[in-house]
């Protein structure tokens, strides 16, 4: 029982992680039907700015959020470069993946190879069904609730957020009615940055991270993002949740070096669910 | 510039490509040779790749997985007592064969699944490998395997390595070709501009991309399965996610969809990652500078090639050739016209690459 909770929690905050991953993926796609390759990149950014500034003094909480403010930033350039101009789609993938490989580069030549982590907020563990829970598990769970309530409000009451599901339903319609298109694509560009930057932020002190982590926090990411055929954030949640809590049961009831093959092998099931389902990135 | 005139340029080119494909073996030296018969190599992967991002208008980033794959069939093969010509032939039949198999459902999803489907292929191979170590030699991988015999002739030295390779470049670009000019190779390029238009004439959508794909991994099996004759060892590390995005980035630079295209991004890449590597070693250079240079000018080419010059290097020079001429229709410009194709429509008619709400 104790482990059965210990696995859960990790799980489930683990899982939120991906989700965040997932939702930048809906969000970029939804308005750009882009297949954004670089999202991982973002949390790549995201964790080792946070560190850097760590190291240089800067207190928790400030760190963070700047951490985050640096991955919306980088989010809205990799947009422009992306999506700028008149670009087929194609294309821009290629270069979401051309992105990717450079984010690589650039953390190499500026962090190195080394495996990087920091320690999260300080304060007790938490015990809960005797397992103990480290903070920075419920930090992530609470902070990635509140941005997923933040979206689901930002999207459902504000003006803003209905422009951006307008340009996601019917692009021409929403040009028609005034809504400039390409200027949403960035925007959902810099979101997404900032999600991504933020699953960064929050996964780092979890489990370390090197510049090459960002191909396999896209994957993960992905995957999820697929259990709602690209376009659903909610069911986004529910995949992220899935996998990371798969992920922890596979590695602690299994095999610790089971936990990619597994996850990948979820990811190929998931993809033939849908390809029998309805087509992945039609909207309803 | 008159198309006669045109042809006997197009001939000339040919007839000289071919003797200085001839000739180079006699004159390079054997490190030049090992990066030469790379070249050919990445030219047959790169050809494959090429057909199905320029016809199926998708991008697979397994490619280094299925050139591991046939690496791995003809070395598991030859070491279990099979004739290496045998290992050889198997090579691309077991890679077409599960490229088949995963092609069925990822390419019935729309949008670019495929491109993150493969990649996870290429993740569970890179998985995969070290755990079977009965069979693979695990992480440290395989060895002492044959070389190869073709009847009475045995291929050992390096300079029949670059006959043999650039013979196979020659066929598979010969197939490329014809693909090209084909119906099927119509059928695919009204496909890539758009789904629906290209079913209503006809064009059996569905089974043109699946052919496609397995071709394409067919192709990547055969240039793996030379590979490991002329290496003679393999390990996973051989197979790396980037030698997948290399793939992409020599397509992208030589020209989506041209058969010419891939000869000249693959020599592109190949020589360029060789001077890069050249210039990032050295005694007092840190160790990931190779990795770092590398990285970064793959991703500036590949980025600054797709908002420059989207139709790639043989595009851009066909366009150059063919100035103040009536749009181009010969096949090969077909990477570059495809693109343009897709940029014009995907703001009116529902295609593969647009994903407009119902097709």
């Amino acid at each position: 029982m104790t482990a059965f909770v210990e696995y859960l929690l990790t799980g489930v905050s683990r899982g939120l992680v991906f989700a965040l991953l997932a939702m930048g993926f809906v969000l970029i796609y939804r308005v750009t039907r882009v297949v954004n390759f670089a999202q991982g990149a973002f949390a790549i950014f995201g964790g080792f700015i946070t560190y850097s500034l760590l190291k240089a003094g800067v207190p928790h909480g400030l760190s963070e959020l700047l951490a985050v403010a640096a991955s919306a930033l980088i989010g809205l350039v990799f947009g422009i470069i992306a999506i700028g101009g008149e670009i087929p789609l194609l294309a821009s993938l290629v270069i979401t993946i051309g992105l990717s490989i450079l984010s690589e580069a650039i953390v190499m030549l500026i962090w190195g190879t080394t495996p990087i982590s920091y320690s999260g907020l300080a304060g007790h563990d938490f015990v809960i069904f005797g397992a103990f829970i480290q903070r920075q598990y419920l930090i992530v769970i609470i902070a990635s609730l509140v941005v997923f309530i933040a979206l689901v409000y930002g999207f459902g009451r504000t003006y803003f957020g209905k422009a951006m599901s307008a340009c996601a339903s019917n692009p021409y319609a929403a040009r028609l009615s005034g809504i400039n298109v390409k200027k949403m694509g960035l925007i959902a560009f810099t979101l997404g940055g900032a999600l991504g930057g933020l699953a960064g932020v929050l996964i780092t002190p979890l489990s370390p991270i090197t510049y090459s982590a960002d191909i396999s926090l896209a994957i993960t990411g992905f995957a999820a993002a697929i259990v709602g055929g690209l376009i659903s954030p909610g069911l986004a949640v529910v995949g992220g949740l899935v996998f990371g809590i798969a992920e922890q049961f596979v590695a602690g009831y299994w095999s610790p070096s089971n936990e990619t093959a597994v996850a990948l092998a979820l990811l190929i099931v998931l993809l033939l669910w849908q390809a029998r389902r309805v087509p992945v990135g039609g909207l309803e | 510039m008159s198309s006669r005139l045109n042809r006997r340029m197009t001939t000339f080119a040919v007839v000289a490509a071919g003797l200085i494909t001839l000739a180079l073996p006699l004159l390079l030296s054997s490190t030049n040779i090992e990066i030469y018969v790379t070249i050919g190599l990445y030219t047959i992967v790169v050809a494959g790749l090429s057909l199905l991002m320029g016809f199926a208008g998708q991008v697979s980033l397994g490619q280094a997985a299925f050139y591991g794959i046939g690496s791995y069939t003809a070395a598991i093969m030859s070491l279990h007592g099979w004739s290496p010509l045998v290992a050889l032939v198997a090579a691309p039949i077991a890679t077409a064969f599960l490229a088949f198999l995963i092609g069925i459902p990822l390419l019935r999803l729309k949008g670019h699944a495929l491109a993150f489907g493969t990649l996870a292929v290429q993740l569970i191979f890179l998985a995969v490998i070290p755990q079977a170590a009965s069979w693979t030699g695990g992480s440290i991988g395989l060895s002492a395997i044959p070389s190869l015999r073709i009847g009475p002739l045995a291929i050992s030295s390096g300079r029949d390595y670059a006959y043999l390779v650039w013979v196979v470049v020659v066929a598979t670009l010969f197939i490329a070709r014809n693909i090209t000019r084909s119906r099927p190779g119509r059928g695919l390029r009204a496909m890539a501009a758009s789904v629906s238009g290209a079913s209503a004439t006809g064009v059996e959508v569905e089974r043109y991309k699946l052919k496609d794909f397995t071709l394409s991994a067919a192709f990547a099996g055969i240039a793996g399965g030379i590979y490991v004759f002329f290496i003679g060892y393999i390990s996973p590390d051989a197979f790396p996610v980037v030698l997948s995005i290399e793939f992409v980035i020599m397509v992208v630079v030589g020209g989506i969809g041209t058969v010419a295209g891939a000869l000249v991004g693959a020599a592109l890449i190949t020589v360029i990652s060789q001077v890069l590597i050249s210039l990032g070693t050295g005694p007092s250079l840190p160790a990931q500078l190779p990795t770092v240079l590398s990285l970064g000018v793959y991703a500036v080419i590949l980025i600054l090639i797709l908002r420059l010059l989207p139709s790639g290097l043989v595009g851009a020079f066909n366009r150059l050739l063919k100035k103040g001429q009536p749009a181009p229709t010969v096949p090969h410009f077909v990477g570059g016209s495809v693109l343009e194709v897709r940029s014009a429509k995907d703001t009116e008619e529902p295609n593969e690459l647009t994903l407009v709400d119902e097709v």
